[in-house]
Parts: C-alpha cells; sequence; structure tokens
C-alpha cells in the first residue's frame, strides 16, 4: 500500500514538473512581442546625438509626434516676397526684371490637374496655398501633398514611408516629402547600383 | 580577480613579486599584464593613476621604478608626461586620439614621445623598449587565447578582454581602436522590416554594412544581398539575381534584400558544437569569433543564407578599418571563423540605426524595438500586410517584408 502511495506521489509529481511552463517562454514571436511590451516602460537610449546637426521642427499629426527637418531655412531664396514686390503679373510683363525660376521643370500630374496655382498663392507668395485656397506655411509643405497623397501620407505618419533620421529610439525624427521628392518634378530617375561584386562573378563561373 | 579566474594563466615574468599595489592603475585590465605596473617597490609609487601612453593601456611601463639608478625623479617623469599630455588628462583612449585636431604626424610623434619616456625609465632593466613589448603582445596573446566563453563571462572580464584587443591592436598596428562590450539593454527587442515595392536595387546597403563591419576586402564577403526577381512570378531565389549591373530599377523586376534574420529560435544557435553563437536578451544572434571553431555547421543549420565564412585572412585597409567597434560586432575578425549581421550591435545599441538602414536611401528599411507599441517598426508590423520567409520552419525570424 505504502508503496503505491509513493508511486503514485512520485508520479504526480513528475507530471507537474514536466507540465511546467517555463517563465519567459512564448508559443510564438508575436504572443512574446505582445505580452512583454504591455510592461513597457521605456528605455533610457536616445538617439538624440545623431539627428546631428539637421534643424528640425516638431508636428503633431493625428497621435504622431515626431520630428521633420527645417525648411524655411534650407531654401536659397527665401522669403520669396524679397523679389516678388509686385503682384504676379506685373513681374511676368516687365521687361526690366530678370527672369527667374528658369530652372524649375513642372512635370507633377498633367496640366489639367496641376499648373503653379495649384501650390503657390501670387497674392501670398511666402506660403502655399492649399485646395480650398488657406495657408501652408513653407515648413509643413507636407499638408500640401497629403492632400492628394492620401495613403502615402498616413504610411509616413506611422513610419511605414519615408527615411527615418538618426536612430531608431527617442526622439523620432523623419525626412519630410520634399526632403526625397522635388515638388515640381516627383519622380525619382533610375540610376547605375553603388556597387558590383566582382569575386562572385569568378566564384560562380 | 586571480583566484576567480575560469582558467590557467601564465606569468612571463613581467609582474614578480608580491608587492603589487591594491590602486595602481593597469589598464591591461589583469593583474599579471605586461605593464610592468607591479615591479615598483610599494613605498615608491608616485605615479598611481595617469599613464603617458594614454588610456587603455600602460604599456610604457612608466610605473616601473629603476632599481639601481635613476636616470630621472619621479617629478621629471610625471613632468614629462603631463608636457605629451597637453592637459588631456580627463580625456581617454580614442577621445585623446581623436576628439583632438592633430594631423597623423602629430599623433604619431605623440605615441612615440610616451613610448620613449617609458623606455627612460625602464633603461635599468637591461631589456630595450621592444623587448618590454614583446613581453606583453606575448602576455596578451596568452591570455587571450586562454580566456573563456564570452558568454560567461562577468562584466569585469569583458571589460578585461576587450582592454586587451584594443592594447593589443595599439602595440601591433600602432592605432587606437574604441571597443565596447556594451550589453543588450532591457525592454528592447529589435526588429527590422523591409518594404520590397520601395527597394530599387541601388545597394547603398551592401558598400555601407562593409565599410562599417571591416568585412574582408578581398574575398568582397558581403552580408546583404539584392535580389533582383522578375515581377509576379514570387520569390523564386534560383532565378533571381544578386549581382546585378544595369541602370535600377529594370523594367519588369522587383528587388528583396537578405541578410541574417535574428531568427528568435535560431537553428544555427542549435546546432553549434561550442555554443559560440547564441541569441542574446535584445535578440540579437551573436558569434564569440574567439570562440568559434569554424566547423561552418551554423552555416548550413541557416535556412537562409545568413552566415559568411572567412576561407581567408580578413584584410582591410588599415585607413578604412572602423574603429568604433563592439567585441560581438564589427571588430577584427581571422581565418576560420563565421561571421554575420549583427543589426550593427556597435550602433544599434547606443541608439543608433544599422548602417544599412541609414544608407538606403529609398526608406524601405525600417529598424526599430519591437517592444515599444509607439515605434515605427511596431506601427508597419499592425498596419501593413507584412510577411517573413520560411515562416512554416518556426525559426521566428525578427525581419518583416511588406509592400505598399
Amino acid at each position: 500500500m505504502k508503496v503505491a502511495r509513493l508511486t503514485y506521489v512520485l508520479v504526480l509529481l513528475c507530471c507537474v514538473f514536466s507540465c511546467k511552463h517555463k517563465e519567459g517562454e512564448y508559443h510564438s514571436l508575436n504572443e512574446k512581442i505582445e505580452t512583454e511590451s504591455k510592461k513597457y516602460h521605456g528605455t533610457d537610449i536616445s538617439s538624440e546625438t545623431y539627428i546631428g546637426d539637421i534643424q528640425t521642427i516638431e508636428i503633431k499629426e493625428g497621435t504622431h509626434t515626431f520630428l521633420i527637418p527645417e525648411r524655411k531655412s534650407q531654401i536659397k531664396s527665401y522669403a520669396c516676397i524679397e523679389c516678388h514686390s509686385k503682384p504676379l503679373n506685373a513681374m511676368q510683363n516687365g521687361s526690366e526684371i530678370q527672369k527667374a525660376h528658369w530652372d524649375i521643370k513642372l512635370n507633377h500630374a498633367n496640366e489639367n490637374t496641376m499648373n503653379c496655382a495649384s501650390c503657390h498663392d501670387g497674392n501670398d507668395m511666402n506660403n502655399l496655398n492649399s485646395l480650398t485656397g488657406n495657408a501652408i506655411d513653407f515648413n509643413k509643405s507636407f499638408q500640401l501633398c497629403a492632400q492628394c497623397h492620401s495613403s502615402q501620407f498616413e504610411d509616413w505618419k506611422g513610419g511605414a514611408h519615408g527615411k527615418n533620421i538618426g536612430g531608431w529610439s527617442q526622439p523620432r525624427a523623419a525626412m519630410t516629402c520634399v526632403n526625397c521628392h522635388n515638388p515640381h518634378e516627383p519622380q525619382i530617375a533610375s540610376k547605375w547600383p553603388v556597387q558590383f561584386n566582382t569575386q562572385k562573378v569568378k566564384e560562380r563561373e | 580577480m586571480g583566484d576567480k579566474k575560469k582558467w590557467f594563466s601564465l606569468d612571463f615574468g613581467v609582474s614578480k613579486g608580491e608587492a603589487v599595489s591594491t590602486n595602481s592603475s593597469c589598464g591591461c585590465g589583469s593583474t599579471s599584464g605586461g605593464c610592468g605596473s607591479h615591479n615598483a617597490p610599494p613605498k615608491k609609487e608616485p605615479v598611481a593613476s595617469s599613464c603617458g601612453c594614454g588610456s587603455t593601456s600602460d604599456g610604457c611601463g612608466s610605473h616601473t621604478m629603476p632599481k639601481n639608478e635613476y636616470l630621472i625623479t619621479a617629478e621629471e617623469f610625471d613632468a614629462a608626461v603631463e608636457g605629451t599630455m597637453v592637459g588631456e588628462t580627463r580625456k581617454d583612449g580614442f577621445q585623446q586620439v581623436f576628439d583632438v585636431k592633430m594631423d597623423r604626424r602629430t599623433a604619431f610623434r605623440k605615441l612615440t614621445a610616451s613610448l620613449l619616456i617609458g623606455a627612460g625609465a625602464v633603461q635599468t632593466s637591461c631589456s630595450a623598449i621592444a623587448g618590454e613589448e614583446t613581453k606583453e603582445k606575448a602576455q596578451i596573446d596568452w591570455e587571450e587565447q586562454f580566456k573563456g566563453n564570452y558568454k560567461l563571462m562577468t562584466q569585469e572580464e569583458k571589460q578585461a578582454t576587450v582592454d586587451r584587443l584594443v592594447r593589443s591592436y595599439q602595440l601591433r598596428k600602432k592605432e587606437n581602436i574604441k571597443m565596447s562590450a556594451t550589453d543588450a539593454s532591457k525592454d528592447v527587442l529589435f526588429g527590422y522590416a523591409f518594404n520590397i515595392s520601395k527597394c530599387q536595387g541601388y545597394m547603398n546597403c551592401i558598400s555601407a554594412c562593409v565599410e562599417e563591419n571591416n568585412q574582408d576586402r578581398n574575398s568582397q564577403m558581403q552580408y546583404i544581398r539584392i535580389h533582383e526577381m522578375k515581377d509576379g512570378q514570387g520569390f523564386k531565389f534560383n532565378e533571381a539575381d544578386d549581382n546585378y549591373y544595369h541602370e535600377v530599377p529594370a523594367a519588369g523586376h522587383f528587388y528583396m534584400g537578405t541578410q541574417c534574420f535574428h531568427c528568435d529560435d535560431p537553428p544555427c544557435v542549435d546546432v553549434c558544437p561550442v555554443e559560440a553563437t547564441w541569441r542574446e536578451e535584445d535578440g540579437l544572434v551573436v558569434i564569440d569569433y574567439d570562440w568559434c571553431i569554424g566547423c561552418r555547421y551554423c552555416m548550413a543549420a541557416c535556412p537562409y543564407d545568413g552566415r559568411r565564412f572567412n576561407w581567408s585572412k580578413p584584410e582591410v585597409p588599415e585607413a578604412e578599418v572602423n574603429k568604433n567597434q563592439h567585441y560581438l560586432g564589427n571588430r577584427m575578425r581571422k581565418k576560420g571563423v563565421m561571421e554575420k549581421c549583427t543589426f550593427c550591435i556597435q550602433r544599434s545599441r547606443s541608439g543608433n540605426d544599422p548602417a544599412c538602414v541609414e544608407a538606403c536611401p529609398t526608406g524601405a528599411r525600417i529598424f526599430g524595438n519591437l517592444l515599444d507599441p509607439d515605434s515605427t517598426i511596431r506601427w508597419v508590423l499592425e498596419n501593413k500586410q507584412v510577411f517573413r520567409l520560411k515562416e512554416d520552419l518556426g525559426t521566428e525570424p525578427k525581419f518583416w517584408y511588406f509592400m505598399d
């Protein structure tokens, strides 16, 4: 009888220990991420130093808050009214004024959809111009792009579109639309790869 | 530390005698280092904390007090040390050399001057400076040869081996490197996402990776591969081209990159017979290059071709060596060991993006902390259609692909 009881206890103990779910073990990576991020309190690792000398401004769009490069100081001839002191038609017709913006080629949608006035306001050259005629600051030009490119805008806010600046940690900084795309000619030209592995060619001969 | 050592330590006779002072700073990180700092009689120890040759190392022998005759007094020696340092006593190592404006020649002059001072101080010990250095090299090599597995080391032991490696590099190449032994941080699990619609096949990532991680230039080793695949035919790696050279993006093709995916259940780790590779707490799968025996089991076990082997001695021109290193990352490897992508451990553990992420001009590469619910990588995982390669194997790679 005693032996039977002992065996029973032993078997029970074996079962208990072998079924023990080891702490920190998960069925899948997703479960692990989900569970462990519930007790996430932030890290003390900062990415601030990696932003470098880039001047940034903070923007808040929906639930996302992050930094983007400041734009106005990067535009060579800003503020625009330093030259645009007269109404636009007066400047276009006046022969005494030198031609400007000769290097800008507009290749963005077709001419029925877009022209200069889709984004610029001849009466308020220092600001951009929304579809409804409201002023948009040059620093926040993404608001202008977002009027048509809404899915890209959503991805950009979340971090799936556009390039990150600095490191992976806080504060988050990202390039804005015009840092990569030329707004007058947004299509990016094809180019050559930066490297070619000659050793690989030899190995595969 | 002496009795706690897990391995046998040989003394080349540089540190004889029991008169070891507790406060003398020997940067080589070992009680029996070749710095000669323990030779001094305990009462004559005016140079307890600063060594002229800079930082991590005491190889100048500056603390050795001559026994028979004095060529210079301790005060003169101190003054000379101060002279060479030009008031930089607070900075050390890397900063000392690179944080001040100086050309190559000045840098060499400083190093040489410090060494000469050391030479003057040890002249009575009959060994020329070369002899001292040889002894120190031998001592370092010995301790390196018989050190333990990095995974099992205490923080002090990790620091000691890093200091030895830095000193060894300094002795051999006359250049200062900065090497860290930073451990994984709590609340961090690294993950990576790759946008297939955005990658244009420029290969900036590959070049940046090679430069950052000191990969062998002769065999043109590369951790990353960019595969050019035909649209609409799925992933056919056997038909894809990963070494194209034409204008990109080519019509009718898309591009995808592969590298080490840092699996959460890595098969390469399971097969290693000596446990020279393992998964760190922050999810990085790393290799102790000094513990690896080069059997290449891991290379065979990896279903993603993420691992590379050094068939020959890896060589990098001295000017191109990235001197910001991590023990488990981009420090110089040797012949016959495995290596692979570490998500640039030397960068990522201090908050920076891996070199490939930084170099990519398209923003196709996204890196971040999977445990941070507000991180961009989490947004991608939760809001885009993501998938991983060979998900059915259960390796749980922390590298996701997605499309716009």
